[in-house]
């Protein structure tokens, strides 16, 4: 078992959440945990292969956090937005386009 | 007449672009402008006069022309390759006494219409038709191929269409146009097949070309050509079978029925047989069919024309009856007998016909049993109308009596049997114009009408034509050489003959008729069912209708039943349920649920990846796209 | 079968990590959802120590389990105002979705496994004067990137939440 196959696993648990999520909650925690599954294996390549010395890997690293947690930030003032108004806070309920 | 005589083409060119001009005139015909559609036919009037005094019987003549030409040119027309199909122009001697009659007669035509149809709707169509008619005859005559006869020749049954259907609102005539139309139509599908064979054979359209080559054709094949040209003769010149379109036609115009049904279209089989001459010659067998189907026509049409009573149809069953006449020469070798016979009936047909024309405008009918004791009232009508009853009966010195004492010699060397066929046909040939003319004009009138004569520019034709009606038997030695032939003496035994026959018709025609039409009931009650088949034309209309129409018809219907509505429109209508089909099909993956698209999406990422990551797979799918 | 203390530590921190993953996307409880969250975002910062990156731990924990799992806590609070019936979880594409995910994993692995050895236990802490290096230093667009989307977020968000005042 490597960090490989953890962050893999991660990831595609992810993709399954925001594809199977009814919630927006649920869509925007699911999108955290890609980031983060990402994000660690980013690091994880950067450390084991030695090209980066751990400064840099650390700058990339908070440089992505920062961009995940604004991302995280509009999606829940979104959220928070059209549920004031509509009252809904599922995603099929808000869908206005039929098929 | 440099000019005329350097460009003929000038005779197809000017009613062609008069038609044109008189087409865009308007549906109300300003007066002068059929005066100046006369230019046109004047035109090829003079033309063919200029020709024929240029052209010489001596000299370099080229088969099959008789004399020599004296303008001539050709130019390629559709090509394909190596092959090339060549059309243009050629006078000779022939063509240009074609163009003499075909311009006289037009001209004396478009004259008498100034009178008799004035006041009709649609007369700028009518005069446009007839200058197309005219500018298409002679391209016909003028062709020196058969690539332009044959588009001449369709032109020709074109134009025959569009005039015999003139009044198209009413229904007889509309099928009446119909049926010359598809009529004609199969003769012409004969003269295809035998162009086809003849170019295939030899790779000449040309008459020049083609007639050289005939030597090295065998006898059968020239045969079959010849037949087949006769076939196609045989439709547009209303021979048996192909006869029955003509007394329909008569549901034209009467002056059309000059013009197209008795003086020129229906001469343009006789003309064809004559101008490719040596085809026919080359073959017996051929010409022993001409002849036969020639007498055959010229016997049964004179016997039906005999029990008509409408004076049109009398005149279309005389024309079968003397076309007949003109092949049976033909069959006989005669061909420049069939030729003379052919320009003396142009004259005293048109003018029998303009006659009835008249008779019809002054009395308001056709029907000649409401006629009668028109001699007082028409004078210059009945003059004129007589004089062409006795050129058509055979009267001496008139121009049918030199005519058909030369038909008659040329078929008694040929065949004796024949002869006397013909000259029985002659007898009723007199009989019944006799009686025509008897029932018409003499007695008290039986009708209703207040009968008066036409104007000038209806009487003026009747007398024109009723000139050489009467004269040109003196210039059959003259026509004869012109067409590179000898003069034949007049023998006393066939002219003897002719006389005693036409006599004998005459005078029965009088002395049965002259108490008017009860005589008919008389030889009805007498004759019974042979008078009463005799009128209905032996049933060949009928026959035809159940031998051909009738399961052509049925034909049609079950195509346009299986292939048309069921094949088509149901791949047409089929598609669009299909297309309707899929549409539904697919408009369910847009269902609006943007979470639902995803596994999509996700896929589409799966499959990239596996594209970059399995070794060589990147490459093997552009190749698949052909890169 | 030699485990090493690194091994397990290793192992441990996946399990967290996966616990908390799979809590996201399968729970029905909100608040459960929160916990789980929490747990994987936890383990992803160990995993930061384990490999000896100290600040990126501290930093993840801080900004991710301090600053936006407590936002989401705000905003639930927000939205799930009436004590309704708890949601059906899934919606109908479960299946599918499943598939797609399970053969993203087999991929994801498969293209990927070839590039890093097993781990062990990271070196040394590069420590924070050296990050600051680097920031201004190397990363220093970098920075001025991300500060620049900081501050559009803030507007961004304050323009969305904003809305009408009456």
């Amino acid at each position: 078992m490597s960090i490989v196959v953890v962050c893999a696993a991660l990831f595609s648990l992810g993709v399954y959440g925001v594809m199977v999520r009814r919630d927006v909650i649920g869509i925007l925690a699911s999108i955290e945990v890609m980031l983060g599954a990402a994000t660690l294996q980013l690091v994880a390549f950067a450390m084991s292969s030695g090209v980066a010395d751990g400064a840099r890997t650390e700058a990339v690293g908070l440089v992505i956090l920062a961009l995940a947690a604004t991302e995280a930030a509009i999606g829940l003032g979104l959220l928070v937005s059209v549920a004031r108004r509509s009252g809904r806070g599922r995603l099929d309920e808000m869908a206005e386009v039929e098929g | 007449m440099g000019v005329l005589l350097s460009a003929p083409w000038i005779a197809i060119a000017l009613p062609l672009a008069l038609a044109l001009l008189v087409a865009v005139g308007g549906s109300r015909l300003a007066p002068f402008m059929r005066w100046v559609a006369m230019l046109g036919p004047l035109a090829v009037l003079a033309i063919g006069v200029a020709s024929l005094g240029a052209t010489s019987e001596t000299g370099d003549v080229v088969a099959p022309f008789v004399s020599t030409t004296t303008a001539a040119a050709s130019t390629a027309w559709i090509k394909v390759g190596d092959f090339a199909l060549t059309i243009g122009y050629a006078v000779d001697a022939l063509t240009a006494m074609m163009l003499i009659v075909v311009g006289f007669v037009a001209l004396m035509v478009m004259m008498f219409s100034v009178g008799y149809m004035a006041g009709e709707d649609g007369i700028a169509r009518y005069y446009a038709l007839l200058l197309l008619f005219t500018a298409s005859m002679t391209g016909l005559v003028l062709a020196d191929g058969f690539v332009g006869l044959f588009v001449a020749w369709e032109l020709v049954g074109a134009c025959s269409y569009l005039l015999i259907g003139f009044w198209f609102n009413k229904p007889s005539a509309a099928a009446a146009a119909m049926k010359a139309f598809v009529v004609t139509r199969i003769g012409d599908v004969g003269l295809f097949v035998a162009i086809a064979i003849l170019w295939g054979a030899t790779g000449q359209t040309s008459y020049i070309g083609s007639m050289a080559a005939l030597p090295g054709l065998s006898a059968g094949l020239v045969t079959a050509i010849g037949v087949l040209l006769f076939v196609g003769a045989a439709g547009k010149s209303a021979q048996f079978p192909l006869h029955t379109w003509l007394p329909d036609a008569m549901e034209g115009p009467t002056p059309v029925s000059a013009l197209i049904h008795a003086a020129t279209m229906v001469a343009a089989g006789v003309f064809l047989v004559a101008r490719v001459w040596p085809i026919f010659a080359a073959s017996p067998t051929t010409l022993t069919v001409v002849l036969f189907i020639g007498t055959f026509t010229a016997l049964s049409a004179a016997t039906i024309a005999v029990s008509q009573n409408d004076i049109k149809k009398v005149l279309a069953y005389s024309t079968i009856s003397q076309l007949g006449f003109m092949f049976a020469a033909l069959g006989a070798g005669a061909w420049r007998a069939a030729l003379f016979l052919l320009i003396a009936h142009a004259a005293f047909k048109a003018l029998l016909f303009l006659g009835s024309g008249s008779v019809i405008h002054g009395s308001g009918t056709q029907d000649m049993r409401e006629m009668g004791g028109l001699a007082k009232k028409m004078p210059t009508t009945a003059v004129t109308w007589v004089v062409g009853a006795a050129a058509l009966a055979g009267v001496p010195p008139l121009a049918g009596f030199f005519a058909k004492d030369e038909v008659l010699h040329g078929v008694l060397i040929a065949s004796p049997v024949a002869f006397g066929a013909l000259a029985v046909a002659a007898a009723f040939t007199a009989f019944y114009i006799t009686r025509a003319t008897v029932l018409t004009f003499f007695g008290s009138h039986r009708g209703s009408a207040h009968a008066h004569e036409g104007g000038a520019s209806m009487l003026l034709p009747l007398v024109a034509l009723a000139i050489p009606a009467a004269t040109l038997g003196f210039a059959a030695a003259a026509i004869a050489k012109a067409l590179g032939g000898e003069p034949e003496a007049l023998s006393l035994t066939v002219a003897g003959i002719s006389v005693a026959v036409a006599t004998l018709g005459i005078v029965a025609g009088y002395l049965v008729y002259r108490h008017g039409p009860d005589a008919d009931l008389a030889l009805e009650n007498t004759l019974g069912g042979v008078w009463r088949a005799s009128r209905a034309g032996y049933f060949a209309d009928t026959a035809a209708d159940y031998l051909f129409v009738r399961p052509f018809v049925a034909v049609a219907h079950s195509t346009d039943a299986i292939v048309d509505r069921g094949l088509f429109d149901g791949i047409t209508e089929g598609s669009v349920v299909v297309s309707r089909r899929l549409g539904q099909f697919f408009n369910r993956l847009q269902t609006g649920d943007y979470q639902g698209y995803m596994p999509f999406a996700v896929a589409g990422v799966v499959v990239l990846i596996a594209l970059a990551i399995t070794p060589g797979l990147l490459d093997l799918t552009l190749g698949w796209f052909g890169r | 079968m030699n485990i090493t203390l690194s091994q397990v530590i290793f192992y441990l921190i996946a399990s967290t990590g996966l616990a908390g993953a799979i809590t996201v996307v399968s729970t029905r409880d909100v608040m459960r959802l929160i916990l789980g969250l929490g747990m994987f975002l936890a383990s992803v910062a160990l995993y930061y120590l384990y490999y000896g990156l100290g600040f990126l731990a501290v930093a993840e924990l801080f900004l991710y389990v301090g600053g936006v799992l407590v936002m989401m806590v705000i905003a639930i609070m927000t939205v799930h105002r009436s004590a309704e019936t708890e949601p059906i979880l899934t919606n109908r594409h479960s299946v599918g979705a499943a598939v797609m995910s399970t053969m993203l994993f087999a991929l994801l692995v498969f293209g990927l496994s070839g590039a890093v050895p097993v781990t062990t236990l990271g070196g040394q802490d590069p420590g924070i004067a050296a990050l600051g290096d680097a920031f201004l230093g190397v990363f220093l667009a970098h920075l001025e990137i991300v500060g620049g989307f900081l501050f559009i977020g803030l507007v961004a968000v304050l323009a969305i939440t904003g809305g009408e005042r009456e």
